[in-house]
């Protein structure tokens, strides 16, 4: 299934030689299935998304230089998750050269090599696997042919070994064989390598950026310079649902190295010499605010609750609410999750430069597309001529996916007429962010007389994810039904409960919420495997095989037992209080992966210690061993974080804390010592690494927590009170 | 107020004597003998210092637990960080890592010259405002200062003076400074000590 | 306002308008060295972190003014590929940044923390790096602290040729 809807309906490639001073440019033009289609596809629950190329416009993919390095111009943004190494070695493999002579840089949406989709929803690697091996075998392919002709070879067979080809006595470099070549004879695509022949697939090969960022590289955004760059600030609201209405700049006017204060209709902003000056200029500024109600903690906590709001059932098998309507045999239970700050450490922002008729812009930004149309659309320019050019992310999590910081880069830059580069302080993003909603879980079950569920319902509510998001149309909204975002994760993953539903309440906050690493996947996770384990008690079995023995054979099914099973024999599971120590289990299945993870846990100094953390997870083919694992150890850290310190809340219409430390995350010193990573391979395609391993941490150590102290924790963040 | 006891005002009265002689080389602002006007009713000198004293800005670098405490709340020091070894901080993340001479304007980051924890001997968190006055006038705690030093000390050292001073915090935002003046809390503690720096029971 | 200091051992003179201007933004705006972070600009995340004399120190929270005629170090001038510090070794051999973003503020602080301690434990890593990693790579880092503590002690008991 998974494999069909990649697969691709018609494919054109064209190449011209000489372009670019670079030396040779190959361009290529890879034809997909319709994108409406593809995009209902990847909001099914698989959120298997398929890559969203550009089915117009010829799009730059590869470009051979003079010294014979290969370039690939990348759709997807790096952002830590190794994708950028991980296509290199798809690119390596098909093209044959070693990855040293592989270069990644990220596609300019004027290349036209665009996502329409994003970065994100751990699908980078899966939506490119076809494609992209496609499309370097094909050139590698067209080399070939063009190396026949040019060393007039006749039926000899050439052979391509790192980035030449040699036929009989004669050899000739890609670079060599492109150049000058006007026309390309376009070639069927080849078949592709499988498994065993793989060289550079499945090898833990170190990140192609690795020393870039350990030596200090100017990779980010931020990090951007354009000659006469000016520094720009925006005064963002810092009141929930305060909407501007002009403002005072007397004063911020006189300020030293103030070179204009741009008012628009929607916000103010300065644009100044120096970082310092700006951001003294904007502090300076009195801005009216307009807001109507003065928000707090509790009438958020209102909101978020199962039973208020819209209520759509995402999954349904048997007759639930048969079973459950007893009060005296149904067993019923609670759970909550705060809001959840992205926190990542670079800020947004964007230098801009906005001449009359073009613009560029430079931003770490996981929606090159959203990001360049939103800019043309309040720029008043043919998207063609606003040409994004995404960087190196200092983290996405998710929050990249909203990008209204380019816009206002834009528009100061346009106020000045020169480059002017602009981000938010840190107390912005804390409370600018787009917010992992709140959720609120009430979980409800029957045991059978053999301990068995007989019947299992979960209810989520939950702000917005998906909803609300320039990736989903309103039109969209009524199709879905519910915010695949806010249910993701909610769904129950054990088919041998006869009777079992899941409902997805949605409430709309007064506050952004979106996407989140993982979405509702922590929380929802965290509520259903903390009342499995609470079942497990009750129906007095081993809460491991308890999960086991209500999964379906079915493939899906197998994949998890199997991971379960892994993570249970590594850890050497035991249900036993040793020396202090209690383990703790939940499994979960996100995206089609399969992931389980074992805590052990103690309680030190009245907190919450996780020592080691094992970790099975099934992602199918992995590209690169190292680079899932680092993801899987990033993943469980993260998710700890979350579940053990973080919390955003409202005080008289503000979200507060506004800086790291009083937003409380994990550390150094809170890591476990010991993370140990098994990855099964289920199945021969990639499926997603960098979310599903956030999925069991919060109810692992919740679980855990409960074997040590008899305390059910129902609340993150997990405190022992 | 409490009852006044006589030998004990006058025992007081006998030590400061001894000290006094000692001290008139270094200082000629700091009078020994019990102010005259004294009666045994007047703690409003020593009520205005200990205002100032329990105050957070003072109080928050004088923990009983090694831990400095920031915010009016007076929470831990976010990130773990402690006094160490010298009260300074930890061996490479120390209170220099982030604290300098002076408050960051910018940052919110408070700073004085010789910004550090009070030493462990100096323990006022939690105490009352008796056991911080006996703590902080007793040498095997104080870091083995006269009266006339501490005296000094609560009133001229910049550290302590920069409670006055505190500038804004992360969000901009001033930090309280003590209710007492800077000025009405000088005179109050040099009467204190004038008067003999008698610690009413409580 | 003319301020002369030492930055990864060459003396640079910087005009700053305000002598207040915190170090990071006249290490990143005026001598183009983008390997310092901005993160915070509260002193809170240790992105920013670089040495002043030595010593590591949050240079968002420290006024330039400061700097005068003191030694900077930033993580340019910690190590090259050509000749990499123990700290950037380590880091490579386990493979621990992901954005990369707070990675030098890291490895500024670990150098600081190798040089006063040369061998750390568990738990002078705990107390001392506490900087902020988002995509928490603690763990590959806690590999890299210690590794790089025994590239530190393997090449200065290298005898000398």
């Amino acid at each position: 299934m998974a494999t069909e809807k990649k697969k691709v309906s018609r494919r054109k490639f064209l190449v011209r030689g000489g372009l670019g001073t670079l030396g040779v440019l190959a361009v290529g033009t890879y034809l997909f299935r319709s994108p409406i289609r593809r995009k209902i596809a990847g909001l099914v629950n698989t959120a298997d998304t398929p890559y969203m190329g550009n089915t117009k416009t010829p799009i730059i993919w590869f470009e051979i230089t003079k010294n014979n390095t290969i370039v690939l111009h990348s759709p997807k943004v790096e952002m830590g998750q190794g994708t950028f190494t991980g296509l290199a070695q798809m690119v390596a493999e098909e093209l044959e050269v070693a990855m040293e002579r592989i270069q990644v840089v990220h596609a300019q949406s004027a290349s036209g090599n665009m996502d329409g989709f994003a970065t994100g929803g751990s699908t980078s690697i899966s939506a490119l696997w076809v494609p992209l091996r496609e499309l370097a075998a094909t050139m590698r392919k067209m080399l070939e042919n063009e190396a026949i002709k040019k060393m007039d070879a006749g039926d000899v067979q050439p052979v391509v070994s790192n980035g030449s080809i040699t036929i009989g006595e004669r050899s000739m470099t890609y670079a060599e064989i492109a150049e000058g070549v006007q026309e390309w004879d376009v070639p069927d695509t080849p078949p592709l390598k499988t498994g065993k022949t793989f060289r550079y697939i499945g090898k833990p090969i170190p990140r192609v950026d690795l020393k870039d960022k350990v030596f200090g590289a100017p990779l980010f955004g931020m990090d951007a310079v354009l000659p006469d760059m000016l520094f720009g600030s925006v005064v963002r609201a810092s009141t929930i649902g305060a909407t501007f209405s002009g403002a005072d700049t007397s004063k911020a006017e006189q300020m030293p190295g103030v070179v204009k204060i741009v008012t628009e209709p929607d916000f103010v902003g300065v644009v100044a010499t120096s970082q310092q000056e700006a951001e003294n200029a904007k502090n300076a500024i009195t801005v009216n605010w307009k807001v109507d109600t003065t928000v707090q903690t509790a009438d958020i906590e209102a909101m978020i609750a199962v039973g208020k709001g819209t209520p759509f059932v995402i999954q349904k098998e048997g007759a639930v609410e048969d079973l459950i309507s007893d009060a005296e045999t149904t067993i019923v239970s609670e759970y909550k999750s705060p809001i959840g700050a992205h926190a990542q450490l670079e800020p947004n922002g964007a230098l801009a430069h906005v001449k009359a008729d073009k613009a560029t812009i430079i931003m770490s930004t996981q929606v090159v597309k959203i990001t360049r149309d939103e800019i043309a659309e309040r720029l008043d320019l043919d998207a063609e001529n606003v040409n994004i050019v995404p960087t190196f992310l200092g983290g996405g999590f998710g929050r990249r996916l909203h990008t209204p910081n380019g816009i206002q880069a834009a528009v100061l830059s346009k106020a000045v007429g020169k480059p002017v580069k602009c981000f938010f302080s840190r107390k912005e993003e804390f409370q600018n962010d787009t917010f992992r909603p709140p959720t609120h879980h009430v979980l409800k079950a029957k045991l059978n007389s053999n301990g068995s569920i007989e019947a299992f319902e979960h209810n989520v509510s939950s702000g917005d994810v998906a909803f609300g998001s320039p990736m989903v149309p309103g039109i969209a909204e009524p199709i879905l039904g519910a915010d695949l975002g806010a249910w993701r994760g909610g769904m129950i993953q054990y088919g041998n409960i006869p009777n079992h539903q899941a409902i997805s309440w949605r409430v709309k906050l007064p506050f952004a919420t979106s996407w989140w690493r993982s979405l509702g996947l922590l929380a929802n996770t965290f509520a259903i495997e903390s009342f499995m384990d609470e079942l497990s008690v009750k129906a007095n079995k081993d809460p491991v095989q308890f999960r086991l023995d209500h999964i379906q054979t079915d493939e899906r099914g197998e994949r998890l037992k199997k991971v379960i099973t892994a993570a249970a024999e590594k850890a050497q599971w035991t249900n036993e209080t040793q020396n202090g120590r209690a383990m703790g289990f939940a499994a979960s299945t996100d995206a089609n992966t399969p992931c389980a993870q074992v805590v052990e846990v103690s309680i030190v100094d009245g907190e919450i210690k996780v020592h080691k953390v094992t970790c099975a997870m099934d992602p199918g083919l992995v590209v690169n061993p190292d680079q899932v694992r680092a993801q899987c150890e990033g993943a469980i850290i993260m998710g700890m974080s979350a579940s053990l310190f973080e919390r955003m809340y409202v005080e008289d219409g503000e979200l507060q804390p506004t800086i790291y430390g009083p937003y409380q995350m994990a550390l150094m010193k809170h890591a476990p010592k010991e993370i140990d990573i098994i990855l099964l391979e289920g199945a021969d395609t990639p499926g997603a690494v960098g979310e599903p391993p956030l999925g069991p941490i919060g109810a692992a150590i919740a679980n855990a927590v409960y074997r040590l102290t008899g305390k059910r924790l129902q609340e993150m963040p997990l405190q022992l009170g | 107020m409490k009852k006044f006891f006589p030998p004990l005002f006058l025992l007081c009265a006998l030590a400061l004597g001894i000290v006094v002689v000692f001290s008139n080389t270094v200082s000629s602002t700091y009078v020994p003998k019990p102010d005259a006007n004294l009666t045994v009713t007047d703690n409003e000198p020593f009520d205005k210092m200990m205002q100032v004293l329990t105050h957070e800005r003072c109080v928050n670098c004088h923990p009983n637990d090694g831990i400095p405490k920031q915010g009016a709340d007076g929470h831990p020091h976010h990130f773990g960080i402690a006094g160490g070894p010298n009260n300074t901080g930890f061996e490479a993340t120390n209170c220099a890592t982030c604290h300098q001479s002076e408050n960051n304007p910018y940052s919110g980051v408070p700073g004085a010259p010789e910004w550090s924890l009070a030493p462990a001997s100096m323990q006022w968190e939690g105490l009352s405002r008796t056991e911080i006055a006996t703590s902080m006038m007793d040498p095997e705690r104080n870091g083995g200062r006269s009266p006339e030093e501490t005296m000094h000390h609560l009133t001229e050292h910049e550290l302590v003076l920069w409670a006055w001073k505190p500038g804004v915090d992360a969000d901009g935002n001033p930090r309280t400074p003590p209710h007492v003046p800077k000025e009405e809390y000088i005179a109050a503690v040099k009467a204190w000590f004038h008067q003999g720096h008698i610690i009413p029971s409580e | 306002m003319t301020i002369s200091l030492h930055v990864n051992g060459i003396l640079k003179t910087v005009d700053v308008p305000d002598e207040n201007t915190p170090l990071l933004w006249v290490v990143r705006d005026l001598l183009e060295l983008k390997g310092t972070k901005f993160g915070c600009g509260k002193a809170a995340c240790g992105a920013c972190t670089l040495h002043v004399d030595g010593e590591a120190v949050r240079s968002c929270s420290y006024p330039v003014k400061f700097a005068r005629d003191k030694q900077i170090t930033t993580i340019e001038g910690l190590g090259s590929p050509e000749n990499p510090h123990p700290v950037q070794q380590a880091w490579i051999e386990e493979v621990v940044p992901q954005c990369g973003y707070c990675q030098p503020g890291f490895m500024m602080a670990t150098a600081a923390l190798l040089k006063k301690i040369p061998r750390p434990t568990d738990t002078d890593i705990d107390n001392n790096i506490v900087n902020v990693c988002r995509c928490a790579t603690y763990y590959r880092m806690r590999k890299a602290i210690h590794r790089a503590a025994e590239i530190q002690q393997e090449s200065t008991e290298k005898p000398i040729t």
